[in-house]
Parts: C-alpha cells; structure tokens; sequence
C-alpha cells in the first residue's frame, strides 16, 4: 500500500470529511432571532435542596414576567452551587455574564475580584432593604460596608435529635453549652462490648468546615478577614481541642459524609446531627421519629455562618438591564414571595415581615422546627468569604479530618493549613492587582 | 491444543465410564461460576429499581426489609414532573447518536489515512491526535466555550455535538485494527478495480466491525452520560439531555431524595439498556463471525 493512485479519491476523500460537520449539525434547530422592547434577562440558579425548587422557580419567574411588561427573565437551572459559579465565571469570561446570579455566599469576594458585581447600596438605602431584612442574612452580601446583592435562600446549621432516643436516654432537652452537648453525647451513645451501636453525634461531613466556623463564632471569633483567614487564633485551636475530646470520648464520628451523615440519622445510627436548616423538610418528613431541632451549643455566645446564598447583579451590562434586573431581585426578595419560597422549601425567610405574614404565622404553629433556625439567624453572619474561598475550604477540612483522625495535633494542624490558604489568598490578590 | 487435551482424556474416558450428571456438570460447569457473577452484575440494576418503588421513609428504615411495603409506583409521574424528562430523552437520543455518526466518519477516513496512506507529515499529525486523547476535557472547556461562542452556537443543540465530532481515541483504537488487516486482501481488492473508497467500505469496514462496536458503545455511554458540557453550553429546557434533569434530584443541601433520584436513573438508563438487550445477539455474533484477528 505504498503508492495512492490519487484520481478522484482523495477528493471523494476530502469531500465526505468535509461533509462531517454539516451533517452532525443537521438536527439542531437554531435558536430564533431575537428582536424587540423587551429587556431580556438571564437568571442563573442552583438547585441545592430539591428537584421541585426548580418547578417554583420556573413558576416565580413566570408569574414575574406575566406581571412586568417591558422585562422578560429566563429561568437558567445551572446544577450545583459549584457548578453554578463555573458557569457563571465561563460567561463572565467570554464578557457576556447572565443579567443576574444565586451563588453561594462565600463567593462574594471571588465575584468581587473579577469585578463583576453591581454594588447595588444606594437603591437598597432607598428601599426599604436595610429596615426589613434580618441582619445576619443582610450582612451575607456585603463588603466594605457596600451590598453587592440581596439575601434569597439562606441556611445555617442547627442541631438535629431524636426524639425517640431522647426520652429513651431520659433527656429532657437539648444541650446547650459545649460542656452539656459532650454529656449528652455520651449519654446517647450505644456500644455493645466493643461494637458500637449509636453515635451520641455526627457532625456532617463535607460542610463540617461551616460547622467548625459556626464553634468559632461561640467561642467569640469571626475566623476570618476579607483577605486572611484566622484559623490559628487560641478560640479556633480550643474548638477543634473540643471537638477531638468528643472524638476521643467515643461519642462523636471522627468523619462522614454530608449525605450519609443524613441518612445515619434517619436511619437511628445517630442520635444527635449537625446538619443544614435547608435539610429540615427531608429529615422531617423521612425519619421515622420525631425530629427535634434546637440551636448549635454554645460556649461564650451562640454562633453560627450562613450557608445558602444571595441573587447577584452583573456589573457589566446596560444600564436599562442594570434597572430591570434590580426590579427582578427586589421581586424575588419581596415579603409573600419570601414566605412563600420559605415555606415551600424551608430555606429562612429573609425578612421580617414575611415571618409575620398570616401564613407564615401558621406554618410555625405546624412546623414549630423552623422557627428555631430562623432566632439562631439573629446570632449568625457570612460564612468564609476569602478570595480562593474553595480552596480554603479544602484545607481547613483535610485539617479537621487529620486531627480528628489523630494525625496530626490540633494547633499544629490550624497553624499550617491557616499559613497555607494566606499564601494562596496572597497569591491571588497578587494576581488580580497586577 | 485440542490434540493434547484429547488424547490426554482418552485413558480416562475408557477405564470408567463417568455418570451422566458429571457430564453435565463438565458442560454447564461454567454457568455456576457464571450464575452469581451475573446476580452481582445485576444486583445494583434491581437495588435501583426497588428503591424507586419504595417511600422515602422506607429507604432508611432499618426495620422496613429489603423488599417495598408496597409497591409505589407514584415516584415515576412525580419525577417526571420536576423537569421534561420527554424533552430530555429525544435531546438526548439525537445528541448521542449524530456524534456517534459524526464520529464514525471521522474516525473511519482519519484511522484509513494514518493506517495505509502515505503523506507527509504524517506522524506528527499522528502524534497531535495522541495528544487530543490526553488533555483532560475539563482542560479545555473554555477555549471550546470559546470558539463555540464565535460558531453563535452557544444554547444550540449543535453545542453539544460539535465539540466531539473527531475523536482522537477512535482514530487511535480504529488506526491499530486497520494495521491487523494484512495489506494482501487490499492489493486484492485493488487489483480488482476497487478506489480507496471501496477499499475502505467492502474491505476494511467488515472486518473491523468488533472495534467499531467496541467504540461505538463508548462513545454513546459517554456522551449519554455528559452533564458538565452540556450544562455549561445550554441555557433553555428545550435543548437540554437526560443528565441535567437526573442532577435536579442529586440535591446538594439536604441529601438526594433517593427514591426519585433512583426513579430518574431508571427512566436515563432504561433506553440504553433495552438497545443492549435488542442488539445483545448482534452484538455478540458480529465479535464471534470476523475472521481477522
């Protein structure tokens, strides 16, 4: 096969590669050519708690735009939260961000260092924003004492129990110092011989970095600055002490899984779980025991950051879309539209009105659970918001994980991953002033 | 081979006559290896499948047995109706199969060119193919994203289907079968009259079939399966495939909600399986009949 007799078919050859890509392309459809009044905006959205958020969403939207003429959202579902702020930071890449954004809060100063957030404070001041939003929520957005976006679906941690094995135990209520969280803990623990049979406690694995923020924040320390991280400070170091304790007593999981660590609990395999507020619904509704909600123990203050995240507004964009999209956010933010996304999904109500609204009030009476989240709300504030926020998330939880496991000590632990993350939020300042 | 192991049988076979059921158990010996192996292949398909019949309560339950208290088929309408899963599905399906029709064209011309003509700068070429197979794909999203973006396709259904029209592997994989051929039943057939065309189609095709098979599931599981690309080029449900309405179950904040989640991965995997099981002897038939190793 060395000589090619090349007549026609190489050309035949030539022409069926070319044909390749038109005939692939053949089913697509196009999308039509837009051209109208109509400001058009793009809304990118995760779905953290469940499939049928989407459907709300979806439903919102269509009632906002059935009620604004001149304004057109599509609804954009864009996977996790994760994946929402890759998609979001592909578009913002390639300049064309989406009008709008529901990131995590710990993005915030990610965003803030692509310069691609609207600072959104003067129409808030004008508003009645800063009067009716609950403080800590409001506080999930802000920078420099500038609102870069409103508070949507906020969460915190709370401390689920089981009620079952409560009054088994013969415990009356739920812990509420570090020091009684311990007894209690060991009190609930099952071990037959050498087997265990019951956790006193799991913390929930994968988010357990928000955790161990919230124990910062009862014992009197924000663990972090909008450009450092303060994880080596004496009150991190005796959180952590205090958690390796409850490992060494043999009552709490020195690890687990955010999912499993669920499904432990529904399952009885824990009797007590740290876990999202937006998990209330689930857990409620799929153990088959009562489910007791009460605030994280404290030790000198109640403490707790915020999960969840607020709507954004994209900074490079027209004026007409900058105003439409605020009118969007406000929309979605507004009293009965939170208290119904609350109520639908057990996400907190971001404002104060909304948990006085007729149907909230009810709610409450049925679901007593959620109003426990919504006062620990009152102790709460901003969850990590660092430049590189991902990775330093990483680095406290492989810190975590090594001391619990007994690697490694506990200060010797926060001493390095916090000298670590700082040259990383160090290098990517760097980076973006130059 | 087989003389050996025959004539080492014989001395056996004519000092005692064996039993009628050790004969069987020589033949169908294999199927009680085979039996359990088949049940464990099998066990996660059926463990799906009850999950999304029980309750959610049920799933947990300790006390509640491996079997549903009765059988709740209300998870299938109530998955649908979180995204249009229909919509979904035919997305998919066209999706999946113009990049496999793409790529068989690709790979076919491209495979015949490295395996049996000769041109210059041929093995760097080759080389530059390799190296399309090593880049992580995630490497390069945002140059594809990109170029996409410049094509208008962006929130197209093309979007999805441009990006892996050529693949580097096939023309590998299909490249090293190409080279098994012995170059004589080509010298044949072009002594015969036969262009490269017809070379390639009555020749060579035949007698790849394994490997194209073999690409072929690949490539369709793969592509089936994609949510990250598709989620990041799409903007509108019309467009979108199966995955993405499967991540809306997979809930982030709260764990999933395992028997719809189980109910959505049997309406994405049950196409693929039933074109395995229709197919199954073609399959097979067409790995047993080529007559090139």
């Amino acid at each position: 096969m060395k000589s090619t007799k090349s007549n026609i078919t190489r050309r035949r050859l030539l022409a069926s590669g070319l044909a390749a890509p038109f005939v692939s392309m053949m089913p697509g459809v196009l999308t039509p050519a837009r051209a109208n009044e109509t400001v058009k905006l793009q809304f990118m959205y995760p779905v953290g708690v469940s499939g049928d958020i989407n459907t709300i969403i979806s439903g919102m939207i269509a009632d906002f735009n059935a009620t604004h003429d001149g304004i057109e959202v599509e609804a954009i579902y864009a996977g996790s939260y994760d994946n929402t702020e890759q998609k979001v930071i592909t578009a913002l890449g390639v300049g064309e961000p989406p009008a709008l954004w529901l990131p995590i809060n710990s993005s915030l100063q990610t965003f803030l260092g692509l310069d691609a957030l609207e600072d959104v404070t003067e129409q808030a001041k004008s508003d009645d924003i800063y009067d009716d939003f609950i403080g800590g929520f409001l506080d999930t957005a802000v920078s420099d004492g500038r609102l870069y976006g409103l508070s949507y679906q906020p969460s915190t941690p709370v401390l689920y129990y089981n009620k079952d094995a409560y009054a088994q135990a013969g415990i009356d209520k739920a812990p509420e110092t570090w020091d009684e969280l311990l007894e209690t803990a060991k009190a609930l623990t099952i071990r037959d011989g050498d087997e265990l049979k019951r956790w006193g406690l799991i913390i929930g694995g994968g988010w357990h970095d928000w955790m161990f923020e919230g124990y910062c924040r009862q014992n009197g320390l924000v663990p972090w600055e909008k450009d450092k991280v303060l994880w080596d400070r004496p009150e991190a170091i005796e959180a952590l002490s205090f958690w390796k304790t409850m490992v060494d007593a043999g009552c709490m999981a020195p690890a687990s899984t955010w999912q499993g660590s669920a499904n432990d609990f529904m399952a009885g395999s824990t009797a007590m779980l740290y876990h999202s507020t937006g998990s209330l619904t689930n857990l409620r509704k799929s153990s088959p025991f009562e489910v007791g909600v009460a605030f994280m123990p404290k030790k000198k203050q109640f403490g707790a950051s915020q999960g969840g995240g607020p709507i954004m507004i994209a900074k490079n964009q027209s004026d007409a879309k900058k105003e439409a999209a605020w009118t969007f956010a406000r929309w979605m933010t507004n009293t009965e539209n939170q208290a119904a996304w609350s109520r639908a999904t057990g996400y907190l109500a971001v404002r104060k009105s909304s948990w006085q609204q007729p149907e909230m009030v009810d709610y409450l009476k049925e679901v007593p659970q959620a109003e426990v989240a919504m006062k620990q709300a009152e102790f709460s504030g901003a969850f990590l918001q660092v430049p590189a926020y991902s990775r330093a998330r990483d680095s406290l939880k492989s810190a975590i994980d090594r001391t619990l496991a007994g690697e490694i000590a506990p200060e010797a632990a926060l001493t390095d991953a916090t000298a670590e993350v700082n040259r990383e939020i160090a290098r990517v300042l760097r980076r973006q002033k130059s | 081979m087989t003389d050996v192991i025959q004539t080492a049988a014989m001395p056996d076979t004519a000092t005692a006559r064996r039993p009628r059921w050790r004969k069987q158990l020589r033949e169908n010996g294999l199927h009680l290896i085979m039996l359990p192996l088949a049940l464990l292949w099998l066990s996660p398909l059926i463990w799906i499948l009850i999950t999304s019949l029980k309750t959610n309560a049920e799933v947990f339950d300790q006390a509640a047995g491996f079997w549903p208290d009765k059988l709740n088929f209300s998870n299938y309408p109530s998955t649908l109706s979180v995204a249009p899963f229909g919509t979904y599905l035919i997305n998919s399906v066209i999706v999946t199969t113009t990049i496999l029709a793409g790529q068989l064209i690709t790979i076919t011309l491209a495979a015949y060119a490295f395996a049996r003509l000769t041109f210059p700068g041929k093995n760097l070429l080759f080389t530059l193919f390799l190296l399309q197979v090593m880049f992580p794909i995630y490497a390069i999203f945002l140059t594809n994203f990109v170029t996409l973006r410049e094509m208008g396709l962006i929130n197209t259904i093309p979007a999805m289907i441009v990006p892996f029209v050529a693949s580097g592997y096939g023309t590998f994989m299909l490249r090293q079968s190409f080279r098994q051929v012995p170059s004589e039943l080509s010298d044949a057939a072009r002594l015969d009259g036969c262009g490269h065309m017809s070379i390639l189609w009555h020749v060579y095709l035949p007698l790849v079939k394994p490997t194209l098979i073999a690409f072929g599931i690949i490539s369709v599981v793969t592509h089936w399966n994609d949510y990250m690309w598709p989620l990041l080029v799409t903007n509108s449900e019309s467009i979108r495939t199966l995955p993405i309405g499967l991540g809306l179950l997979a809930k982030a904040d709260s764990g999933a909600d395992w028997p719809r989640l189980m109910a959505g991965t049997t309406i994405v995997v049950s196409p693929l399986l039933l074109l395995f099981v229709i197919f199954q002897r073609r399959f097979i038939d067409s790995f047993m009949h080529t007559g090139v190793k």
